[in-house]
């Protein structure tokens, strides 16, 4: 993997890296990468597809449940003004 | 027959209670098991078959009240607003959680050495780690701290700690217990596990925990089909395992004590068994990236002292809050999602997920349940004579297959080795695990639970 | 010559009473952060829980929009960071949405175009961000809102086509009580795309719009886009594909500035939620919540009831008023009349008083008495006005009504013949002028009557006793 694409990658995750982390970072998704390749060596096409069994046609009834306390979930926020959550943004 | 719980319900007066806090205090103060203590909450409903009796809870299951930190620096001041289901069905029984056990940052680690809040030592040698991800609710257990804790595994992350401390560590079957208050790191592979002290206490525990919950559309009863609890055949696993020599020491004596009781032992091979690893390296960073999006500081945790805009925000909150090993499995998990290269590495893993799946129903054709070991060494040492990161993930290839292919898997102290316990694991067919704690509990039978020589509390 | 191909992309909110994934009150207008829980703000350890009504109601529109039911629906997750999307992924669907290859016909100049659906899917909403100086303050109730994608192809050439499609699918999703349709509040949006290129050779390049507030902005954006191409191409340029948003206040499409940073999406199936596999009993109980739709009621009510095509438009452009004019007329009032009162006096009337037809003091009986009392000759035009208005002001029956107030039509001959009498007397020379061939002060005469008895007189009778009396 070439530095552009670990750049975008980076982007794409939303994660910052300083210059040497970037470094070494790269250097292990780079050993990761290689080890993965190890499954290239499958014939893919004659692999089964799909997510294999799961339960299916899961629903809940529309109802409201009514035991949420937003307040509580407020107060985790790190900065609020009335009952908004702020974040900063200058445009 | 007696309770397994009898002699731990320590929480059931005030004096019994002031002597376990005394202990845990000073049992915590070498090992470092717990992120936070306080076995003074409230109690549970009385006369549940739990009343009085403590346990813990890896710090990756959300309990209301208590912290919610998985071991990262992103969430450290998070109080959890809710409580998961697999808490509530214990506390319903009594059960009272008494705290939150340290552990590999979101799950990622083997060690519990990617902790950002803290290092737990390993019971049996505090130089070794106690394994991860779940390393303190092993090591709680294992010091006689509380009878049994809650753990996640999702790629071994309940049985290798489990194996490095010498207690008994289950991973049920996939959607067998809710997960509902279990924090995703790998969504199709997590299960809430339990650490117990004992076969009884593990069995009654996963017996309260399970059941099909409306809050995790992913979880199941067991169907009419499921396996029964008698094993006659044995499957074990055969060639050169590249196992360390006290390791494979114990492999082979658990297989000789199942033949002395009369099990067929069959050699079986996983043809997939090579892929485990990258498949379950590609599929678990690939689900990661996706769940640990949501920590940004903007809704609740950590928060940088300054940005502009809301980018930044995310981008300094991410990068000051993440630990290297996390920041490493998001970068990967992107990377084999993104177009282009999704074909090739996220897809292919699905297939050869699918691949493996089969491959088990195959061998469970042949063999009722599946011995392996757990991991190919014992607790290793903290840097020099330890184990890279790196290395330690090549070491996941004998967990990741009961996490890929949804099925429960005991790991249980086999032995005990130049001072250090050696963990053995069954796999059996999906909600099999009536199975594994039969075959199991004849073992336990034959070589109880050892104990680390300096933590041995009365009740214990 | 240039040919145009617009599409669009319609989301609407579907009518539940909680949230798609979570028991959160699904509901527009509340305190900011109230109806929020630990899963639509995006929790650690928290998980989906599909509603059954979201996905019910999903499958209607589908069914409606003539589509081909997926064996199976996969959610799957759409990687993105916005601060108003609390995961920062959206659940979606992707490769196997719920529908697809539907269609829906256009009516426009005459001619009918059937446009194609391409999919819908199901998909949860994002919170709000609002913009304050230099913060930007976060609501998340409205997250996790069922929201409905419809995606048609580029099968339209014109934007009132595209006006035109709005307004009846809107019509579609009210009639089908899944979406109120309110595109100022959001309930229902709408993104278009369109691209110009010369005849016979197939798609240009396309253009999305944005903030289009009203199916009129669709079409004024699209035909303003469709112009602002042809220009480009007609000078040899090239069409930029970007997108563009509409400036309503300018009346023009503009560029819309973003960062240059790529999206991927990277859809992956979503663990959390297995597939859902609509099955015959599924089905059946989605073909229950289908009502006969708007086009296939216009043509019935013209057919059945005799009503023109202007009046026909009228009654069933809100199901409530086509379900009210069905009673009126099963009540056995006159259909025309039926049709015609609801078209222009009740309409008035709930215009002035800014109000809906339903859960006002007129029901469909009181609107068939009405109708009985002045066909059977009881009360006569317009007396039946004050009646109606009456009905509005007081709540009342139109009988009770006309008995309180004595509306009831004078038909008394010996009554009558002495309120002619009278003015007959009173207008003397009227009446000799009447007497002596004139017949225009008959008309005079009647009036004075009808005056006189606050309209109530029967007018035949006056006239004949009139010219009875007058000898002519």
């Amino acid at each position: 993997m070439d530095v552009s694409e670990l750049k975008v990658t980076a982007d794409l995750a939303n994660i910052e890296l300083g210059e040497e982390e970037f470094a070494s970072l790269g250097r292990e998704v780079e050993k990761m990468l290689d080890y993965f390749s190890k499954m290239m060596e499958t014939d893919g096409m004659s692999l089964p597809s799909g997510p294999g069994r799961r339960a299916a046609n899961r629903t809940r009834p529309d109802a409201v449940s009514g035991d949420a306390d937003p307040d509580s979930l407020l107060e985790n926020a790190p900065e609020l003004e009335d009952r908004f959550i702020v974040i900063p943004n200058v445009l | 027959m007696e309770s397994p719980f009898a002699r731990w319900r320590v929480l059931s007066d005030a004096a019994a209670r002031k002597k376990y806090e005394a202990y845990v205090k000073e049992a915590d103060a070498n090992i470092g098991a717990f992120l936070e203590f306080d076995a003074g909450r409230p109690e549970g409903r009385p006369g549940g078959c739990l009343e009085g009796v403590p346990f813990a809870v890896k710090d990756i299951i959300a309990v209301k009240g208590f912290h919610l930190t998985c071991g990262s620096k992103i969430l450290q001041n998070l109080v959890s607003p809710y409580t998961a289901t697999a808490v509530e069905k214990l506390a319903a029984e009594g059960g009272i959680v008494v705290g939150k056990t340290n552990m590999d940052e979101f799950g990622m680690g083997s060690s519990t050495d990617n902790s950002a809040l803290g290092k737990t030592n390993n019971p049996w040698d505090g130089r070794r780690v106690s394994g991860g991800s779940s390393g303190g609710s092993a090591a709680a257990v294992a010091a006689g701290m509380v009878p049994f804790a809650l753990g996640s595994d999702t790629g071994g992350s309940v049985r290798q700690p489990a194996a490095f401390c010498g207690v008994y560590g289950l991973k049920p079957t996939y959607g067998a217990v809710s997960r509902y208050g279990l924090v995703a790191y790998a969504s199709s592979l997590d299960v809430v596990g339990v650490c117990a002290c004992s076969v009884g206490i593990a069995r009654d525990v996963f017996e309260l925990m399970r059941g099909q919950d409306e809050k995790d559309q992913s979880s199941l009863d067991p169907g009419p089909d499921a396996p029964g609890p008698d094993a006659k055949v044995i499957g074990v696993l055969g060639g050169d395992l590249g196992l360390d020599p006290a390791v494979e020491r114990a492999y082979r004596a658990a297989i000789g004590f199942y033949k002395s009781k009369g099990f067929e032992l069959k050699e079986i091979t996983l043809a997939m068994a090579e892929y485990y690893v990258p498949v379950y390296y590609t599929i678990a960073t690939a689900e990661a990236s996706a769940n640990l999006a949501r920590y940004t500081g903007i809704r609740y945790g950590y928060r940088p002292a300054c940005a502009e805009n809301p980018e930044e925000l995310t981008r300094r909150a991410r990068s000051e809050g993440f630990g290297d090993e996390v920041k490493l499995r998001i970068l990967l998990g992107t990377y084999v999602l993104r177009s282009g290269f999704q074909d090739q590495y996220y897809q292919r893993a699905q297939r050869l997920r699918q691949a493996i799946r089969a491959d088990f129903d195959n061998a469970f054709t042949r063999a009722d349940v599946i011995l392996t070991p757990v991991f190919p060494t014992q607790a290793f040492l903290r840097g020099q004579g330890g184990l890279d990161q790196f290395q330690q993930k090549l070491a996941d290839r004998f967990t990741t297959a009961a996490n890929l292919a949804g099925l429960p898997a005991f790991s249980f102290p086999a032995a005990v080795e130049d001072g250090l316990p050696v963990g053995m694991q069954f796999l059996a067919p999906a909600f099999g695990e009536a199975r594994l704690f039969e075959v199991v509990r004849l073992y336990e039978e034959n070589f109880p639970r050892p104990l680390p020589p300096r933590y041995k509390p009365e009740w214990s | 010559m240039y040919q145009s191909f617009i599409g669009l992309e319609i989301h609407i909110q579907l009518l539940t009473e909680s949230k798609v994934f979570c028991g959160c009150t699904n509901r527009f207008g509340d305190e900011p952060n109230t109806n929020v829980c630990p899963v639509c703000m995006g929790y650690p350890g928290v998980l989906p829980a599909l509603n059954a009504q979201a996905i019910r109601l999903s499958y209607v529109v589908a069914r409606a929009l003539n589509c081909e039911m997926s064996p199976q629906a996969v959610f799957e997750r759409k990687n993105y960071f916005y601060p108003d999307m609390p995961k920062n992924y959206q659940i979606s669907q992707f490769s196997s949405p719920l529908g697809r290859n539907g269609w829906i016909d256009v009516a426009y100049n005459g001619k009918t175009r059937r446009v194609r659906i391409h999919e819908i899917h199901l998909e949860e909403d994002a919170g709000k961000m609002i913009h304050a100086g230099d913060m930007s303050l976060l609501d998340y109730n409205r997250a996790g809102t069922p929201l409905l994608e419809i995606v048609t192809e580029p099968d339209m050439e014109f934007g009132e086509e595209a006006e035109i499609l709005l307004q009846d699918f809107r019509r579609t999703i009210r009639y089908l009580g899944v979406c109120d349709g309110n595109m100022e509040e959001g309930s229902m949006r709408c993104d278009a795309n369109v691209s110009v290129n010369l005849e016979g050779r197939g798609l240009g390049r396309k253009v999305e719009i944005k903030n289009l507030n009203s199916s009129r902005f669709v079409k004024m954006a699209l035909n303003y886009e469709i112009g602002r191409q042809k220009e480009i191409l007609d000078k040899g340029g090239k069409v930029v594909q970007e997108t563009r948003l509409w400036n309503e206040n300018r009346d023009v499409t503009e560029t819309m500035r973003t960062k240059e940073s790529a999206h991927d999406y990277r859809y992956f199936p979503e663990p959390d939620l297995p597939a859902f596999v609509p099955d015959a009993e599924f089905l059946a109980q989605v073909d229950r919540g289908l009502v006969e739709l708007p086009a296939a009621r216009r043509e019935r009510f013209v057919k059945d009831y005799g009503v023109n095509e202007a009046a026909a438009d009228f009654l069933i452009n809100e199901k409530g008023t086509a379900d009210f004019y069905e009673e009126v007329a099963a009540l056995g009032a006159d259909p025309g009349a039926a049709a015609s009162w609801l078209q222009f006096d009740v309409r008035k009337i709930l215009n002035r008083e800014n109000r809906e037809l339903a859960g006002s003091p007129l029901t469909a009986a009181r609107l068939a008495q009405l109708l009985s009392l002045l066909s059977g000759g009881r009360i006569h035009g317009k007396i039946a006005k004050q009646v109606l208005e009456a009905v509005f002001a007081e709540d009342k029956d139109p009988g009770l009504i006309i008995r309180e107030k004595g509306w009831e039509q004078m038909d008394d001959a010996a009554e009558l013949a002495a309120l002619v009498d009278r003015a007959l007397a009173a207008n003397a020379k009227a009446a000799a002028a009447v007497k002596a061939g004139d017949a225009k002060p008959l008309g005079f005469l009647v009036g004075q009557i009808m005056k006189a008895t606050q309209g109530r007189a029967q007018p035949q009778m006056v006239q004949e006793l009139l010219k009875e009396k007058l000898g002519i």
